[in-house]
């Protein structure tokens, strides 16, 4: 009897936990669809400027997001170019070159280097700036290449675990099919094993450009501003979408002002969401392949 | 992979072009949060006039201000408070007041106190007076709310109207002005200060010893609690810096620092 | 002959390429913790440790503890460990079988859409919802607290619980299931009798891996915790973990200790994530050894 009552109350315990997360996350998306949904449109983007001007930089934005939404961009797209490839080529590396112990030793370091929290690298990039102007770079400043140093540091360890797990999920025959046919090892890799696993690798590098484009932390310290406009280049300071949401959330001066915040909230979202869509699909179509 | 990088080259120089094809000339401001309004007025006006230059307006602080136009991170320091000797002699600073403003004690609009003296205000900062009942305010807990160590208004405000007496460790932080009165709009209990030019009708602000803090007020001396805010170079000011700062104190920027409820200083 | 030296050639090249990707990767955490040492130097300068590791942070006074922040950071953590780690076990149970089958996957999609949500997207509604909401539920008190940033880091920390628990539910198989059916036991008996037992160092793992996250975020406790640098004394009392410290106090005065206590605190931090992961990995090695 008393085991049935205990039995129930683990049920109840179940469906209440599932029910409060599921309530949490509706309640969540379901409030900033309402409330951003109505701001969402052209003037949230560029405010009281001409659109087409705005986006050839040709007239200044302000009270828009749109050069935040563009610093995101940027920012996302100089992380990525610092990260893919250095993180596909150790994972690579890992999976397909390195002695057991060798593995283990370096693979506990990209762990190491994936627990670090987002602030201490917005910390290392700022030191690394003073560090810079004191010995060989003077006129170095924080900036948009070093907030996108930083980022591509905090996704790199992300992207080079997925690239080896899903290089390690390959069947052997794979690699024994490559060296039957007599490919060299740089061959066998490029040419039978990276393309076999390239959806897993994408969707690892999907998800670890949605890291860079969600944090805050690391821009905090390492160049972002209240306003600059577009980003004109790499040794420029920049705007970003998280960033703004940040101050809005701290200080919004009115009503119109929270619209906004939630506006960019929303679109913020939409976005983490659309590429966190398409690194889940390609990821379950990369296990559908290779998992009889 | 090799193609990757190869678009990945392709798209940084694309990036990067807008930057090569025009002479821009930039000017970056840091520092005082109360300042951030006029710089922000100030720079679009002087960015919509004049496509080729860039202006970037961060706060942090006065701390902040001081420290990165000392480095030069940036041309422009912002201090609501005036430089001490050491920062001067440090990095050479050269400062420039363009407008007073005064340092308020404020509630949330619905809280029936409106009138303190300097010693309850002492004693409520400091946590010793810890509800509002005691001085007829709403039934509840007060809710501290204070500045960070590099705010130019803290410094102000305890050296004046605390005299430099104890703080709480309780007092919540927040990061600037604009986030004070968004803090104390929010909260019912909450008591903080701001930068009167910073006050409207989302904020009650509290009259301290018996005088109204009005930026009128403030510039005559009468309201004690009140500082000027400060433009600073390091060393003479040249270029766009220069050019921004004869905007400033122009009667066009002083036309800017009232609307921000400012009072601008005649030179 | 000439041609087959040339490939080789290459191959070793392309390797020593990878090789360094790896390295790269795997190092970068030795950079960063050699930087935030050099600028934690003056730390080692007779009394300054001690005025750094005291229990006061009073600047104008000269007072530069950091510890509050230390016990902040720890508290809102574990609070917030200790919310979602029941909810999560409930989750998966329900997922596991408890709940209907056919609603299990469409509970897993909504926790992994959870990962992609932005942590200034959950602060910034959680701003505007849930501070008001808490301070009028403890007449007063609560609004930016310990409770609220815990509750908030809850939910971004519970996907990570549920995930890595769910995968090693999963792995164990249906023979575990199948013994359980055998043995008459009903679900709830198979799932925390028989699963969480045999389970125990995965959900330990994932405890750490969780609480890692929880210590490192930044912007939760930034915006929802109040920042003040007191010890806390009660859940409903504000707090300042040492990441918020970081972003709070950075640029002040480069000769003060207030600025030498940001790198103390970057310099914790790094230490005791690493130690977590440590702990994960000898977690991992000593069940591997058991298995074997």
């Amino acid at each position: 009897m008393r085991r049935r009552l205990a039995d129930r109350a683990l049920l109840a315990g179940s469906w209440v936990s599932t029910g409060i997360i599921l309530a949490a996350v509706l309640v969540l998306v379901g409030y900033l669809a309402s409330r951003g949904g109505g701001a969402l449109g052209l003037r949230l983007l560029f405010g009281d400027a001409d659109p087409l001007a705005a986006i050839t930089g040709r007239q200044p934005v302000f009270g828009g997001i749109w050069p935040a939404l563009a610093g995101t961009c940027a920012l996302v797209l100089v992380a990525s170019c610092l990260a893919i490839p250095v993180g596909v080529a150790s994972g690579v590396y890992l999976s397909e070159y390195a002695s057991h112990r060798l593995q283990i030793i370096l693979g506990f370091g990209v762990d190491l280097l994936a627990s670090i929290p987002s602030i201490v690298m917005g910390l290392f990039g700022f030191t690394l700036i003073i560090f810079l102007r004191r010995t060989i770079l003077p006129g170095a400043n924080t900036s948009l290449i070093l907030a996108a140093g930083c980022l591509a540091v905090l996704v790199l360890p992300g992207i080079s675990r997925a690239t080896y797990n899903s290089l390690a999920g390959l069947p052997d025959s794979l690699r024994l099919t490559g060296a039957g046919i007599g490919l060299t090892r740089w061959q066998s890799v490029t040419r039978v094993l990276i393309p076999a696993g390239s959806r897993g690798i994408l969707s690892g590098c999907i998800l670890g450009i949605g890291r860079a484009a969600e944090d805050t932390a690391v821009i905090l310290l390492t160049g972002v501003v209240a306003t600059s406009g577009l980003p004109r280049g790499l040794t420029e300071k920049f705007e970003a979408l998280p960033f703004r949401i940040y101050v809005l959330a701290s200080e919004h001066r009115d009503r119109a002002e929270l619209d906004e915040g939630f506006g960019c909230a929303l679109v913020l979202l939409l976005l983490t969401a659309a590429l966190f869509a398409c690194a889940f699909w390609l990821q379950r179509s990369f296990e559908r392949k290779w998992s009889r | 992979m090799m193609r990757t990088s190869a678009i990945a080259v392709a798209l940084l120089s694309a990036l990067a072009l807008p930057g090569c094809t025009s002479k821009v000339e930039t000017l970056g401001i840091a520092g005082g949060t109360a300042h951030i309004p006029v710089m922000e007025k100030a720079a679009a006006k002087l960015m919509a006039a004049d496509p080729g230059i860039r202006i970037t307006v961060e706060g942090g602080g006065s701390g902040v201000g001081v420290q990165k136009v000392g480095e030069g991170l940036v041309q422009i320091g912002n201090t609501g408070r005036p430089l001490s000797d050491q920062e001067v002699d440090k990095y050479g600073l050269k400062s420039f007041a363009f407008a007073i403003d005064g340092v308020a004690v404020a509630v949330h609009p619905d809280n029936a106190v409106s009138e303190l003296t300097s010693d309850q205000c002492r004693e409520i900062f400091a946590g010793r007076i810890s509800s509002w009942k005691v001085i007829g305010g709403p039934d509840g807990p007060i809710s501290l709310y204070g500045r960070d160590e590099a705010s130019g208004t803290r410094e102000v405000f305890w050296t004046t109207a605390l005299a430099k007496g104890e703080v709480a460790a309780s007092t919540k932080v927040v990061p600037s002005n604009g986030a004070m009165k968004t803090a104390i709009a929010g909260d019912p209990l909450a008591i903080g200060y701001l930068g009167i030019g910073h006050v409207d009708e989302s904020v009650k602000a509290i009259v301290l010893d018996g005088v109204e803090p009005t930026q009128e007020n403030a510039t005559s001396g009468v309201y004690k609690v009140n500082r000027q805010l400060f433009m600073n170079t390091k060393g003479e000011p040249a270029g766009l810096a220069k050019k921004f700062i004869d905007y400033i104190l122009s009667p066009e920027g002083a036309k800017i620092i009232e609307e921000c409820g400012y009072i601008p200083v005649s030179r | 002959m000439n041609g087959a030296t040339r490939r080789a050639r290459r191959e070793r090249w392309l390797e020593g390429s990878l090789l360094l990707a790896a390295l790269a990767s795997a190092c970068a955490v030795l950079l960063i913790l050699a930087f935030l040492v050099y600028f934690s130097l003056p730390l080692f300068r007779p009394g300054a440790i001690a005025g750094i590791l005291s229990g006061r942070w009073q600047p104008v006074g000269g007072e530069f503890g950091i510890l509050p922040m230390l016990a902040g950071s720890l508290l809102i953590a574990s609070l917030a460990l200790a919310i979602a780690f029941p909810l999560a076990l409930g989750v998966c149970a329900f997922v596991q079988g408890l709940g209907p089958p056919a609603l299990a996957r469409p509970v897993l999609a909504a926790v992994h859409f959870m990962t992609s949500i932005p942590t200034i997207v959950y602060s910034f509604v959680s701003v505007i919802l849930l501070v008001p909401a808490l301070r009028s539920a403890f007449a007063g008190r609560g609004g930016f607290s310990i409770l609220t940033a815990s509750l908030v880091l809850s939910v971004l920390i519970l996907p990570t619980i549920v995930l890595l628990v769910h995968a090693s539910w999963s792995g164990l198989g249906p023979s575990v299931r199948m013994t359980c059916a055998a043995l008459g036991l009903s679900r709830t008996q198979e799932i925390f009798r028989v699963l969480v037992p045999v389970s125990s160092r995965s959900l330990v793992v994932a405890a750490i891996l969780a609480l890692g996250r929880a210590l490192g975020d930044t912007m939760v406790s930034l915006l929802l915790a109040g920042n003040s640098p007191q010890w806390p004394s009660s859940i409903l009392d504000s707090a300042r973990t040492l990441t918020a410290h970081i972003a709070m106090v950075l640029a002040v005065d480069s000769q003060s200790p207030a600025y030498l206590s940001i790198f103390s605190s970057g310099l914790i931090l790094l230490l005791v994530t690493a130690s977590l992961t440590l702990a994960v990995r000898w977690i991992q090695s000593a069940a591997g050894r058991r298995r074997r």
